[in-house]
């Protein structure tokens, strides 16, 4: 059976070096782009965003998206294609859906965190507390897996000499000397850029590897469709290989995608996506509404141009290398064997700048939590700007540090850990921000209850499933077939369950709590004065009255 | 009588017709893979299903790749030429700052003072 060859010449390498240099250089690029007050601009980039950066940056894309989605196609066929189907319409909903308010809200507020916008949309400091404590501990968990994931493509491609080099100077013996070196060049460089660069030194990355891993498919897929002899005799390669289920559905080899995870899947890719904290920052952080609408057509063409591809190419891989031993390799050792070692070097750089820009956004929200959220609210409201920053760098520097110290030993079953933090972050996040845009009868409680209740069964359901498995041999029969799965109650995955538990806490725990402030509702949901304040500001000066009764000549909007 | 934002009804209504696309698709995508692509009780499947059309099982092709490039269409069209431009507003990040430091001053929360 073939496997995936070492790489036989530093092409690789040279591939990964240059993307990091580049990387590097955008985040001295993003320093210099910056101005104005440091939260703002580090944690926000001046709400500056235009279309192509929004549209490649929030859409769902990670290391996983470049190797574990090939793989599933390369294991389970056509079925695959449903899988990913929801991807026709993430970019209206993930954009559309939320996009307009949350900019609009997160302006009138003056928000410049989630935390910050759902503690000044609700009034509630206590929502803006348990918000920061829910994303710092999600996104923290979230990490650990995508620096092993760096490491790991890093690794793969040093010579022998220089992991040989670095064992020799570690006082002891280390059970992987290569992971080790990895892991140190790969956090060394994405803390570098990301503490020095902030917002839009993660942002332009993220636009660089979305463009490079185009150009990458774009230049595999003729190759693949012409080596394989047509998708007919690819599906052909497939059945052969494995049953008559690789052209059909729920999947070749077990049941991987049962129709009700196929609903689910449509909640997960184009519902959940919009509930992710990266997500939402970078909706608080487009120009204007303009660029919104240009975003959603990038992303709606990049997807086009992406994803099906990826399934043909996939698909065809069947035919050109029967019986990968491991289908997660399929993606590397396709590009391999088609492409030349520089291209190849190219393509395969594309996953690892995912994986970067994936912890850059993670770094930065989680640093913005700690820096906005606790120590200017809780700890050093007075500080000045200069203490702020200093306190910036540092946070970005020193979660990164302990994330990276945590991932020297990381946990097994990485994937799990990163589809249980969305699915919980997606729980926990969506519904409340929902109601601050859409709902006037919200209420903090109501948020309260919606995030705690979301992101309570998921953890449940992810319990259950893992006690379950490992007390009473729980098998679900169903999914990807991971060493732990979540118990998937009448055959829905979690983040079903989470979204529609995390509805119904927010709307009973808004209808039996004491109705919102209507001054405050009335400065975010009415016509306002272009002065108007916000309603902090309000609160602090209830002699600016009430805004919504006297609408100016001159309002907010045409 | 309070006279609601343009921009949050502009949005309302947006958000209703997306949820709508996506209701939409996936009720389609999901019950055509069932009925046409799915080997379940009753209906095993054979590659004579198969029946290719560019090469792609006739139930992908219908039921996944004409239903990606409607919905692209559509996007094209609803976020091209019907979503409005709407203002979102000054940016009030300065006078929250400001708030939160004002608040300290006088020993409390902006927020908690309501």
């Amino acid at each position: 059976m073939p496997e995936l060859d070492a790489p036989s010449t530093g092409a690789p390498l040279v591939a990964l070096v240059l993307f990091t240099l580049v990387s590097l250089g955008l985040g001295f690029v993003a320093r210099w782009a910056e101005r104005g007050a440091f939260l703002r601009r580090y944690f926000l980039g001046n709400r500056s965003l235009g279309p192509l950066s929004v549209a490649l940056t929030a859409a769902v894309m990670s290391g996983g998206t470049f190797l574990g989605f090939p793989g599933f196609v390369y294991a389970f066929g056509w079925v695959v294609a449903l899988w990913i189907a929801s991807y026709m319409v993430a970019p209206l909903t993930v954009f559309g859906l939320l996009g307009k308010r949350i900019g609009q809200l997160s302006r009138r507020t003056g928000a410049i965190t989630l935390p910050d916008l759902l503690r000044e949309r609700f009034g509630s400091p206590a929502l803006g507390v348990v918000t920061s404590l829910l994303i710092i501990t999600f996104l923290s968990v979230n990490l650990i897996p995508q620096f092993k994931g760096g490491a790991i493509i890093l690794k793969t491609s040093l010579p022998d000499s220089w992991i040989g080099g670095f064992s020799g100077i570690l006082p002891g013996p280390v059970e992987d000397p290569g992971y080790l070196l990895g892991l140190l060049i790969f956090a060394t460089t994405v803390i570098a850029y990301t503490a020095y660069g902030g917002f839009l030194a993660a942002v332009w990355t993220d636009v660089f590897q979305s463009l490079v891993m185009a150009v990458g498919v774009m230049i595999l897929l003729p190759l693949a469709l012409i080596a394989c002899g047509g998708l007919g005799a690819a599906t052909e390669a497939g059945i052969a290989q494995t049953d008559v289920n690789y052209a059909f559905g729920p999947g070749a080899g077990r049941a991987f995608h049962p129709i009700g995870l196929a609903v689910s899947f449509f909640f997960m890719w184009a519902i959940t996506g919009i509930g992710q904290p990266s997500t939402l920052v970078r909706l608080m952080a487009f120009k204007d509404s303009k660029t919104l609408r240009y975003a959603i057509l990038w992303v709606t063409l990049y997807n086009l141009l992406i994803y099906v591809p990826l399934i043909l190419i996939f698909i065809a891989a069947r035919g050109i290398l029967p019986e990968l031993e491991r289908p997660d390799e399929a993606m590397p050792a396709l590009v391999q064997k088609l492409t030349n070692p520089y291209v190849s070097g190219l393509i395969m750089a594309a996953p690892y700048g995912a994986v970067m820009s994936t912890i850059s956004g993670f770094l930065l929200v989680i640093s913005s939590g700690l820096v906005r959220d606790v120590y200017q609210r809780l700890l050093r409201p007075t500080a000045p700007e200069r203490e702020i920053a200093l306190v910036g760098y540092g946070a970005t520097v020193g979660v990164g540090i302990l994330a990276a110290l945590v991932a020297t030993r990381p946990p097994d079953f990485l994937q799990l850990v990163i589809v249980f933090a969305s699915a919980g972050m997606a729980a926990a996040f969506l519904i409340p921000a929902a109601m601050a845009c859409f709902w006037r009868r919200a209420t903090g409680a109501g948020a309260m209850a919606a995030m705690v209740a979301g992101a309570l069964t998921v953890i449940g359901l992810y319990a259950a499933g893992i006690i379950g498995r490992n007390l009473f041999d729980y098998d679900p029969r169903i999914g990807a077939g991971s060493a732990i799965a979540p118990l998937y109650l009448l055959g829905l995955d979690p983040c079903v369950w989470g979204l529609g538990v995390s509805l119904l806490a927010g709307v009973l725990g808004s209808l039996l709590s004491a109705e919102p402030d209507p001054d405050r509702v009335s400065l975010l949901f009415d016509l306002q004065p272009r002065d108007a304040p916000a309603p902090a500001t309000l609160e602090l000066h209830p002699e600016l009255g009430h805004p919504s009764a006297s609408p100016s000549p001159d309002p907010a909007s045409p | 009588m309070p006279i609601p934002d343009p921009t949050y009804r502009n949005a309302r209504r947006e958000a209703i017709v997306i949820l709508c696309a996506w209701l939409a698709s996936t009720l389609y995508c999901c019950a055509y893979a069932y009925l046409f692509g799915y080997d379940r009780a009753g209906r095993p499947l054979g590659v004579g299903d198969i029946r290719p059309v560019l090469g792609i099982p006739s139930w992908v092709f219908w039921g996944v790749m004409v239903p990606w490039l409607a919905c692209s269409a559509f996007t094209v069209w609803f976020a091209g030429f019907r979503m409005a431009d709407d203002d979102l507003g000054a940016d009030l990040a300065a006078e929250l700052d400001r708030d939160i430091r004002e608040a300290a001053e006088h020993g409390g929360d902006a927020d908690a003072r309501a």
